[in-house]
């Protein structure tokens, strides 16, 4: 069937590849465990699902107040460096939860950095009863909040942005006073917005690893990681992550939905009239300013401060520390993450466009869910998946194992981020591909470019700024991942997030630092540089 | 026997499995006339249009251009080998060119045609978007996009360019300018054009020939002159909304009577017996306005249109005409007031159905 051309075939792969490890988890679901889980669910199953709980109402809640208040005051308000907090609030995205917790364990802890400045300035004393402890669940919510309430912020921000003009002043007209109007109009009308910013929150919490397992909370998601490491125990692990799944796929439809909605908020072309900020003066205007800079502070200042800090005290870990092949090896996974994701996000949007086919969108739309699985489990699942391949279907054929190509290894590597963040390459030229009209693409047949010479001089062109947006997103995520890389990373084969976690879960906080430090400064350089792009105005 | 430079024979022309126009024959004779096609919205003139561009395929008929076979059951020429040109009704200009490589990139296809060049500076200058050159397609307005994607299907020189809605975004004072810029253009460079319109007054302007596309259908393919004053059904005349179908008797071999508006005298179109019953059409511009006439009408609206007056008349059976009269006639009648009409009415061609 001439259906059934290259654009099927490659769509089909790819969503095929993202699902195995859905499959994976939800077959394994029924097979048989060791002991460990009828012990562990009559004991700690409740815990790491309480645990779970607790940790998603807190994040949510923190991370809704500071996204939200952020986002309002930066859109409505003008007052000294209003311009500056409004693109430097989306640099708390270059802490990773992990580093953030790092650094809040350095500064509070028994003789830590706290203790030391107090000590510098008003001598010795036992300072440690009064410092607060920010440890265990507490210490979670903050590192994971401060680290991702860019979400929301940005989101909202965006909704706040478009939001029409005649919307506010028609509250005016009615009477309503500004806080009348922030509650009655101006949140109700982001609230889709809000929600998807929320749902991102959510996915992103109960993914979190690394936070959580630093302070020792018990979550589902470090429960999946201690059963296969610990009991060596896959079945049980892929059965805590379809708990998981359950949580996360309900949140992920929750996302798309208000994701949908949202869209109705965002202006098409033309018409849309830039809203007058109201100047501040006075004390308001230092409540404004304060609150921004309150959480630049704690998002961003902090941690990297307290990194530097121990940089500078402890210089012998900077000098050893690898740091070229640390470079070497995040280039390495940056570039090959970027090439494949980038080649075959371009196969299925170009094929979406010339084939126009139900189908195949649906493919997409298949191939796309695989951000919303947390990277423990596809990195389980990955491993779960290779070893029944390797043990059934190569032991049939009585060939050579595959286990050494896929796991522990680059390959292996890149295909679960492949998997992982193939939705945010897609979606990132999909957005951008959708605004270039079919007819545009008509015209060039009619001035007789053929597809390929179209899809070079046309598509290609335009989607130029898209592309290099989408690389830069891509390299922010690969050097924050830490659980995949973890898990199926080769032997001595390290990044700065995985150097970073192999000292702290050593108690060498401050060796720590180096790498950390690393990660954080080339993660705010790829964000001040699409910052643009994610704050969108200046591009329309 | 001659041969046509396009022919549409028999085609059924549909989008997304839907067949919005069947069995559609339609001949250019020779090159550099112009057709316009004329029809409601949504009937599938659009479609015409990318069907013959090659960027829909069609499953009934053939569309020949210079005897060579496009479109038919079996063959499908894709559009970029096609030498036509179709401009969109929607801006399609290239969001990341600006307005002067968006029309440099239809002129590639000039020179390789190797044909009597268009200076694409002459279209510029005629089509009055010099200004615009250096702009990107974001910046300009709606009209003047429409008018930089025109002048990119012109300079293209096609051997036939296809025009969808060409100036429906057009300010309407420099509409009437456009028209003549773009006939004369079309007719020195021998570009043999399709035009899709819902505006007949342009189609009539433009056009060699006009088609009337209704019901799935091509219901007239005629010269404006004809398809105006000599529309061949009830459906056409009701399409162009430019009369009303008055019920008569035929009385005689060159008279009717009606039983408001008495004896109407003229040439019938077509054959009728003497004393069959009819429905006469009446133009505006068929009744002459005369005060001291005994057939007096009420006024029930009256319309200025600069250079004439148009008053509705209702008829002693509850008929409403319209009568036509220049502006500057004496004839300040005002609504109720009554009006003349000058006995016995002569029309000069009598359509009747």
């Amino acid at each position: 069937m001439k259906t059934f051309n290259i654009w099927y075939i490659s769509s089909f792969v790819i969503s095929l590849i993202v699902i195995i490890p859905v499959i994976t988890v939800f077959s394994s679901y029924f097979e048989s465990t060791s002991d460990y889980f009828e012990l562990l669910k009559n004991t700690f199953l409740f815990e790491y699902i309480s645990n779970s709980l607790i940790l998603l109402s807190g994040v949510l809640i923190l991370t809704l107040v500071i996204g939200v208040s952020t986002a309002y005051i930066v859109s409505f308000y003008s007052f000294p460096l209003s311009n500056f907090f409004k693109w430097s609030l989306i640099l708390g995205f270059a802490v990773p939860p992990y580093i953030y917790a790092y650094s809040l364990t350095a500064f509070f802890e028994n003789y830590g950095t706290a203790y030391t400045i107090l000590k510098n300035l008003f001598g010795e004393s036992n300072y440690n009863l009064f410092i607060p402890k920010f440890d265990g669940m507490i210490g979670a919510i903050l590192s994971i909040s401060f680290s991702i309430y860019a979400y929301v912020y940005i989101l909202t921000r965006a909704s706040f942005y478009f939001q029409s003009d005649n919307l506010i002043e028609l509250g005016k007209n009615l009477g309503f006073t500004k806080i009348q109007s922030l509650f009655k109009i101006i949140i109700p009308s982001a609230r889709p917005a809000i929600v998807a910013g929320l749902s991102l929150v959510a996915m992103e919490t109960l993914s979190d690893f690394g936070a959580v397992d630093f302070f020792s909370v018990n979550t589902l998601t470090t429960a999946i990681y201690n059963s296969w490491l610990s009991f060596d125990d896959l079945a049980f692990s892929n059965q805590l992550s379809f708990y998981l799944l359950i949580f996360i796929f309900s949140l992920f439809i929750i996302e798309n939905f208000s994701r949908r909605k949202a869209k109705y908020h965002s202006p098409l072309q033309g018409g849309f009239k830039v809203k007058k900020k109201i100047k501040l003066s006075g004390f308001k205007s230092f409540l404004a300013f304060f609150i921004c800079f309150i959480i630049l502070f704690f998002s961003f200042i902090f941690p990297i401060s307290q990194m530097l800090y121990w940089t500078f005290l402890y210089p012998k870990n900077f000098f050893d520390l690898n740091i070229q092949s640390l470079i070497v090896n995040t280039l390495l996974l940056v570039s090959l993450s970027s090439i494949i994701l980038i080649f075959f996000s371009f196969i299925s949007n170009y094929g979406n466009r010339v084939n126009k086919s139900k189908f195949l969108n649906f493919l997409t739309t298949i191939s796309i869910s695989g951000y919303a699985l947390p990277g423990v489990i596809l990195a389980v699942a990955y491993i779960t998946f290779i070893a029944w391949f390797d043990n059934t279907i190569i032991n049939y054929f009585e060939i050579q194992s595959i286990k050494k190509i896929f796991i522990g290894s680059i390959l292996g590597l890149v295909l679960a981020y492949f998997v992982r963040f193939y939705s945010l390459s897609c979606n990132g030229i999909k957005s951008s591909y959708e605004k270039l009209n079919n007819t545009l693409d008509e015209s060039a047949y009619l001035a007789g470019y053929s597809k390929f010479k179209t899809f070079t001089n046309i598509h290609i062109p335009y989607l130029k700024s898209s592309i290099f947006f989408v690389i830069i997103l891509i390299s922010l995520e690969v050097i924050r991942e830490l659980p995949i890389t973890l898990i199926l990373r080769p032997f001595n084969f390290e990044t700065f997030a995985t150097t970073a976690y192999i000292y702290a879960s050593q108690d060498l906080l401050e060796a720590a630092a180096v790498p950390s430090l690393f990660l954080v400064l080339i993660a705010s350089l790829f964000i001040l540089i699409i910052s643009r792009y994610i704050l969108k105005e200046d591009n329309e | 026997m001659s041969k046509n430079y396009l022919e549409l024979n028999k085609v059924d022309f549909q989008v997304g499995g839907i067949t919005k126009i069947k069995n559609l024959s339609l001949k250019i004779k020779n090159k550099g006339e112009i057709v316009c096609l004329l029809g409601p919205s949504g009937i599938g003139k659009t479609t015409i249009l990318r069907s013959i561009a090659g960027l829909e395929k069609i499953n009934k008929g053939q569309i020949k251009l210079k005897s060579k076979i496009l479109s038919s059951t079996s063959t499908h020429i894709e559009p970029e080998f096609r030498n036509i040109s179709l401009s969109f009704q929607e801006n399609a200009l290239f969001p990341h060119y600006t307005i002067k490589k968006n029309i440099y990139f239809g002129n590639n296809r000039n020179k390789e045609n190797g044909k009597k060049k268009i200076d694409p500076k002459k279209v510029i200058k005629i089509l009055n978007i010099e200004k615009i050159l250096n702009k990107y397609p974001h910046q300009i307005s709606a009209g003047e996009a429409q008018r930089a994607s025109l002048t990119r299907s012109l300079v293209s020189n096609p051997d036939l360019l296809l025009l969808d809605e060409p100036l429906s975004n057009i300010d309407e004072n420099f509409k009437e300018e456009i028209q003549v810029k773009l006939k004369k253009i079309l007719k020195e460079f021998k570009i043999t054009t399709i035009i899709v319109t819902h505006d007949s007054y342009e189609a009539f302007y433009l056009g060699d020939k006009c088609g009337i596309l209704l019901d799935k259908t091509l219901k007239q393919y005629d010269e404006p002159y004809n398809v105006y004053h000599y529309p061949n059904s009830v459906n056409v005349v009701n399409f162009l909304n430019r009369g009303v179908l008055v019920p008569a008797k035929v009385t005689g071999q060159y008279t009717l009577e009606n039983d408001d508006l008495g004896l109407i005298k003229g040439n019938f179109v077509n054959e009728h017996k003497i004393g069959t019953q009819v429905k006469l059409l009446l133009q505006p511009e068929d009744l002459e306005h005369d005060d001291k006439s005994n057939l007096q009408l009420d006024i029930i609206d009256k319309k200025f249109k600069g250079t004439n007056f148009i008053y509705t008349l209702k008829t002693k059976s509850n008929k409403n005409i319209s009568v036509f009269v220049h502006s500057h006639h004496v004839h300040q009648h005002q609504i109720n007031d009554k009006f003349g009409i000058r006995k016995p009415i002569h029309i000069k061609h009598l359509v009747c159905f």
